[in-house]
């Protein structure tokens, strides 16, 4: 099993095919997952305390916004743990975690730097798009596997 | 600053999203009951959202996957079932993820078919999608063309 | 039990911030409640194009379409609250055209704030309570007149102020340098009484408002204790006799600024803040003790001289220190390097904070440091209009105070 990078990481259909063709997704939800499950000091809604931002000065300098190095502090690790990536660059209707275009840009930099396995898509527009889709998505975590 | 004491440490849950003609919501939650050993439940409208031990969730989903599997779609939750912190009661509205999610359901169709079509045809046979990193240049030709249907 | 105010929030960041629940407690804390306006997929899309301000954060875009959501009544709301990060332009550019928007078209008060990391529930209070003042308490705002025998007490960063007001009238007032916050208040409230020639007893009605508003307001029993935003607006146009239609008011504190456009005395977007001190009166009260006058003799100082000979600029207040040093060692005047220590403090609050507010006239400054007529005379330049200074003005969270209690006396 591989650890994939999906982005935006937030995505059902990416999570899902990369669980489906047998890897594990890296996703926000999982790094969500982690501060709701750790103790420490209340900071409702996603357990992202201001120390949050302070971590993420590892991946951006001090007069980066906030909210940016606070998201950097969930994707910095996942990007420095993956093994692979894939990439829907046409992903610009994913909220919350993902709703920040600076952190975006950040993040797919970082991958771009990586000398990993990536697959880049666009999402697909109709029928025969979304076959064209999925097959390069199977073929590329196939490979994955097979060099693994 | 208040500690913060956790709950369902230990735990994950996923969504279990289906959009298909013959499956619906309840459905799903209709067999995740009978199947379920102890992980909680709960029906939305995507489908349902399964809380456990990750072994057990993913036994469940397993056996989901098999109703339909080309219209059944995982992923992951940072936040258990019905969460305060996340409920559309306390926020107000939906938390941003889901605006994202309504999104990716209006795709979801033509990844079913992709993964229809894959049951008959060999992946490797499929010519690749395009490629977002190759900035292709307009050909002169078609630029040509382009250029006689405007003067026409 | 009174149901909370309904705050929507419009924002970008703060959850990843950590300071989400920073927002909430402030709201909270003065009887509000924060909530997220719902917007289904095809609004955001469908709103978005339709505002046409094309920026490409997701989260910007949400924002956009949950305003319209309120401002088109699809999702009802009694304030709104914009925040989002310091320090990106892009939100920066959001904030300020969602401000506009939705101060033009519906009645909705509205305060936006640019947050880092270290951002708390305390230094959000002040916003917030004005915000729940504005939704709950419109009765007691729409008050013109004073009427009976009332007390209002302006316990301040720097000065403490009060005045005794009767039918209408200023009749006592007391000023002096907040040390003690209770005794500092105890001995202008007494000195008001004595000018005033009333007695403690003859008072019908005691309101308080600045930073010590609690503490003074406990200890002396004030029936209101309101925060100084919507005070001093009610007070800026009371005195300055523009109580019908807008107003933008201007008060330079000593520790930070407020800057308010103002509908018939009702606050509807105001801002609240200033980066560092070289931007408010503390830098002037700086610049008075280094060139060895009294801060009442600095604002004729500075009307002798001409700002644009020396550099300055208080951005930081130890950089403008510097370059009022270098001047005078340059060999500056002290008269233009008074006039320049008022230019940069009116600047920084021109570039900060008069940019997040639609500065409509009349433009009213009120404060201690309105009695600066460099000050003023300089912020009348940068905004092209003649400042409006009304009586009274240094104290005018005393009088706003004194005014709104009237409405608490009590028919014997």
């Amino acid at each position: 099993m591989v650890k994939v990078f999906i982005y935006p990481a937030t995505s059902l259909i990416l999570s899902d095919m990369v669980a489906r063709f047998g890897h594990t997704p890296l996703s926000s939800a999982t790094a969500i997952r982690e501060r709701i499950q750790t103790a420490g000091l209340e900071s409702a809604p996603l357990q992202i305390t201001p120390d949050e931002p302070k971590k993420g000065l590892k991946w951006a300098a001090v007069e980066v916004p906030a909210g940016v190095r606070g998201r950097m502090s969930l994707y910095g690790p996942m990007i420095g743990e993956c093994e692979a990536a894939i990439i829907i660059n046409d992903a610009d209707l994913a909220f919350g975690c993902m709703g920040c275009a600076r952190t975006n840009e950040l993040i797919k930099f970082l991958i771009h730097q990586k000398e990993i396995p990536k697959l880049e898509l666009y999402y697909p527009k109709n029928e025969e798009e979304g076959v064209k889709f999925v097959a390069a998505i199977k073929r590329f975590l196939t490979e994955l596997g097979a060099s693994k | 600053m208040t500690e913060y004491a956790p709950t369902h440490v230990g735990t994950v849950t996923k969504y279990v999203v289906v959009e298909s003609f013959d499956v619906t919501p309840a459905d799903l939650a209709l067999h995740a009951y009978e199947i379920s050993q102890g992980a909680m439940i709960k029906e939305t409208c995507f489908g349902i959202v399964i809380n456990g031990k990750e072994e057990e969730v993913d036994r469940i989903i397993a056996e989901l996957r098999k109703i339909d599997p080309d219209h059944i779609f995982v992923k992951d939750r940072g936040f258990p079932p019905g969460d305060a912190r996340r409920c559309r009661a306390n926020l107000g509205g939906a938390r941003p993820g889901y605006n994202g999610m309504e999104h990716e359901m209006t795709i979801i169709p033509y990844i079913s078919h992709g993964l229809e079509e894959l049951k008959n045809h060999d992946e490797n046979s499929i010519p690749a999608p395009e490629n977002p990193m190759e900035h292709k240049a307009l050909d002169i030709y078609k630029l040509k063309k382009l250029i006689d249907a405007q003067e026409s | 039990m009174t149901p909370p105010v309904r705050i929507a929030q419009l924002s970008c960041g703060p959850e990843y911030s950590g300071i989400q629940h920073e927002i909430d407690a402030a709201a909270r804390e003065v009887g509000g409640e924060i909530f997220f306006p719902d917007v289904a997929l095809k609004d955001i899309r469908r709103d978005f194009d339709k505002f046409g301000l094309d920026v490409r954060s997701p989260d910007l875009k949400l924002t956009i379409a949950r305003a319209m959501a309120l401002v088109e009544g699809r999702v009802e709301a009694d304030a709104v609250f914009i925040a989002t990060c310091f320090r990106c332009a892009e939100a920066a550019i959001v904030r300020n055209e969602l401000r506009r928007y939705i101060h033009e078209n519906s009645k909705l008060p509205v305060v936006s704030y640019s947050f880092t990391e270290r951002t708390t529930s305390g230094t959000l209070l002040t916003r917030m309570e004005a915000l729940t003042t504005i939704a709950r308490r419109r009765a007691l705002l729409a008050r013109e007149t004073q009427q009976g025998i009332t007390l209002g007490v302006d316990s301040g960063s720097a000065t403490t102020k009060a005045v005794v007001m009767k039918d209408n009238r200023i009749i006592g007032t007391g000023w002096q340098p907040t040390i003690e916050v209770i005794k500092s208040a105890q001995e202008v409230i007494a000195h008001a009484l004595q000018e005033a020639g009333i007695t403690r007893d003859e008072v019908q009605a005691v309101g308080t408002t600045g930073y010590g508003r609690f503490l003074v307001g406990r200890e002396i029993h004030a029936d209101l204790i309101q925060e100084e935003l919507t005070v001093n607006s009610k007070g800026a146009v009371y005195l300055a006799n523009r109580q019908h239609g807008p107003a933008t008011v201007i008060d330079i504190g000593g520790m930070d600024n407020k800057a308010i456009s103002v509908m018939d005395g009702i606050p509807g977007v105001f801002t609240m803040g200033g980066i560092c001190a070289g931007a408010s009166g503390r830098f002037l009260e700086m610049t008075a003790k280094r060139l060895g006058v009294d801060i009442t003799e600095l604002g004729p100082l500075s009307m002798k001289g001409i700002g644009g000979r020396v550099p300055m600029n208080s951005y930081c207040i130890v950089f403008g220190t510097q370059s009022l040093v270098n001047a005078l060692a340059a060999g500056s005047t002290r008269e233009d390097v008074a006039a320049a220590a008022c230019h940069s403090v009116a600047e920084q609050v021109f570039e900060q904070q008069l940019q997040e507010v639609d500065i409509k006239e009349p433009v009213i400054m009120v404060g201690g440091t309105s009695l600066i007529e460099g000050l003023v005379f300089a912020m009348g330049e940068l905004l092209q209009t003649k400042i409006v200074v009304p009586p009274y003005s240094q104290y005018i969270g005393a009088v706003g105070s004194a005014l709104l209690v009237s409405g608490f006396i009590k028919d014997d």
